[in-house]
């Protein structure tokens, strides 16, 4: 079985104008930064109680999709698993845009975006973001070298560096987990599970990106699809999300018997509002049990009308997922002392609030929408998309 | 001599050379991943070279039942020597010092204090741990500071400092005839936060919060050198009276609280 890839047409008036809409929204990402720059973070959502929000879940929901995909790009080379081969190339530059877009994601968010080279050329072994800060750019080129070796039909070396960036991928997103799971004096970020849960999270929505972008590129460039190969990634997504499930279960089950931990464990699970209610309705519900349900259910898996619906409801269910390890730990107040309440006008010892801003939807928005073109631009001007995706 | 281990192994710490340093630098560079937890990555907070004797070891204790609950000294003494500036609206608004009014928990009535708390300089800031940039520093004399100039506003040190001690300038503010002209002129889109007035302490004076409490509040807040035995924060530190802040999480905070 050989597979052949050739590049799209593109001359179409749909495909032009796709472009032309897609880059639009990417170009949202650049404006609502520069608009947050030159007026100051103050027009965000963001505070001195929360000064994490939206650009950070993006940037950690694209990293973990960047990492899925990247793995699962390398099933056919470097585990040997042959049906995966056609989308080899299309999810391997879903990681290269996906990295791309997160490295937006976080420098643009800066207070100080025009001081960017410095972390690049310094080290600082025990801070998450300066190591990252190399994990993640040598992740990128590796990827594109990986890329390469595809294009030009270099098995041996594309199986090498398949290899690499398999290590790298998992090494990128535990470290992306351990960001927050090293912070030792919140208790809702606090937690050994974060990396292989980031990991397991990354896998099961690079599974349901794979299945989205698999199933509309087909149909909007007319080839044929196998449908068995939505299939095996349907049934992947389905194991991951079981495994996700695990880690949820065990971190929140291991916070909440430790006493001191009651009010942070309650805070999400029974009392936190709209927090609560998108830990158990948008994450636990509709972006874990349901997708899970109908991708393992032999009654609903083999039909794409439950399939497409379950992987978008993955999609958006590990966005959820980052919104809720980001934005609570930052809502709770700081403890002074266990058994003491306190005041201040600087919000000390009260809840914190945080609503995504006007100008941070738009920057999220943009950072999809910089994948969405990069991809539509690269499957014309490379050999990406197989010509039809059978086995 | 009184025995405080971790304050003074940071001397021992600090007597590493810059030759050593760049070892160090090179191995845990190499297994970056792995040394997250090696103490001897505190050499990298040695570069900022000493302005005055190394030997000194700043501290502050605050003795609590002295803080009147409506007084703010020391907040206003701090707000005029630094220059930190009102923003309308409170949750972007810049806090180098702040009055915490505390009541016990689960009591009827409880009384009403109040202490002032300002970044404590823990001797193991997670502040200056998690800098990328190594922004966040700490000083021969134990101050932790931030280079502005440096700091990229990643927002990470406000994530992992356990006391809210750090702000981030989200506006831009303009400078002002009236500012003092000491410390160095605001810049928006960095952290920032107390220095213990380190202008002032080179100049061998004391932090403005302590001077403006003594003058106009009951002299809750004492400052002075740990190393220095005759000094009163050393008696109060020794005494075992002195408390400090979330001791559970071992950063070792330079500022001690009494009566609480």
């Amino acid at each position: 079985m050989t597979t052949r890839y050739t590049k799209i047409d593109g001359s179409s008036t749909g495909y032009r104008n796709f472009l032309i809409v897609s880059g639009a929204v990417a170009a949202l990402a650049p404006l609502s930064a520069l608009l947050m720059f030159t007026n100051g973070h103050y027009i965000t959502g963001m505070n001195n109680q929360v000064p994490w929000g939206m650009p950070i879940v993006m940037a950690v929901y694209l990293i973990g999709a960047s990492a899925g995909s990247l793995l699962l790009s390398a099933m056919s080379s470097v585990f040997g698993m042959k049906e995966y081969k056609p989308f080899s190339r299309m999810a391997a530059l879903l990681a290269v845009l996906l990295i791309v877009s997160a490295l937006m994601a976080i420098i643009l968010d800066w207070g100080r975006p025009d001081r960017l080279f410095i972390p690049f050329f310094h080290i600082q072994p025990r801070s998450m973001f300066s190591l990252n800060a190399f994990l993640y750019s040598s992740y990128m080129a590796l990827g594109l070298l990986y890329l390469w070796a595809m294009f030009n039909e270099r098995e041996k070396l594309e199986k090498q560096l398949g290899l690499l960036a398999v290590l790298l991928a998992v090494l990128v997103h535990s470290g992306t987990g351990a960001i927050f799971g090293f912070v030792f004096v919140r208790e809702l970020y606090n937690s050994p599970l974060l990396p292989p849960s980031f990991i397991s999270a990354a896998l099961s929505s690079g599974a349901a990106l794979m299945i989205l972008a698999l199933y509309y590129t087909f149909k909007f460039t007319g080839r044929e699809l196998d449908e068995r190969h939505i299939h095996g990634l349907a049934k992947l997504m389905g194991i991951f999300i079981a495994v996700v499930l695990y880690f949820i279960f065990i971190e929140n089950v291991t916070r909440a018997y430790a006493p001191k931990n009651y009010e942070a464990a309650s805070f999400l699970l029974l009392n936190g509002g709209k927090y609560t209610f998108y830990f158990w309705v948008g994450l636990i519900g509709l972006g874990l049990i349901v997708p899970m349900i109908l991708v393992l259910n032999p009654a609903t898996n083999r039909s794409l009308k439950y399939i497409i619906p379950a992987a978008w409801m993955q999609l958006l269910g590990v966005l959820v997922e980052r919104y809720i390890i980001v934005i609570p730990a930052q809502i709770m107040p700081l403890e002074f002392f266990h058994d003491k309440e306190i005041t201040s006008d600087f919000l000390d010892g009260a809840y914190a609030n945080y609503s995504v801003s006007p100008v941070e939807w738009a920057y999220s928005l943009g950072l999809v929408g910089v994948v969405v073109f990069g991809f539509a631009v690269a499957i014309k001007l490379w050999p990406i998309l197989p010509s039809q995706a059978n086995s | 001599m009184l025995e405080l281990p971790h304050l003074s192994r940071i001397t021992d710490i600090m007597t590493v050379d810059r030759r050593d340093f760049l070892k160090i630098g090179a191995y845990t560079a190499a297994g970056s991943m792995l040394a997250t937890g090696l103490p001897a990555i505190n050499a990298i907070a040695s570069k900022t070279a000493p302005t005055r004797k190394p030997e000194e070891s700043w501290a502050m204790v605050i003795d609590v039942d002295k803080c009147d609950i409506d007084c703010t000294a020391c907040v206003d003494a701090c707000h005029k020597e630094n220059n930190v500036p009102d923003f309308p609206e409170p949750k972007h608004d810049v806090h180098w010092i702040r009055k915490i009014t505390f009541k016990q928990k689960h009591v009827e009535n409880g009384e009403e204090r109040s202490l002032p708390a300002m970044c404590f300089h823990c001797e193991y800031p997670p502040c200056a741990h998690v800098c990328p940039v190594e922004a966040t520093f700490v000083r021969k004399d134990g101050l932790v500071l931030v280079d502005k100039h440096r700091c990229i506003g990643c927002r990470y040190c406000m994530i992992a400092c356990p006391y809210k001690a750090r702000s981030f300038v989200s506006r831009h503010v303009d400078h002002k005839p009236t500012d003092n002209p000491d410390v160095p002129i605001r810049m928006h889109g960095v952290v920032e936060k107390c220095t213990f007035c380190a202008h002032l302490i080179d100049q061998g004076k004391e932090p403005a919060c302590v001077t403006s409490c003594a003058k106009k509040g009951k002299g809750a807040m004492l400052f002075g050198d740990l190393r220095d035995e005759k000094s009163e924060v050393f008696e109060l530190v020794r005494s075992g009276k002195a408390n400090r802040i979330r001791s559970d999480l071992g950063l070792n905070p330079r500022v001690f609280y009494l009566g609480v």
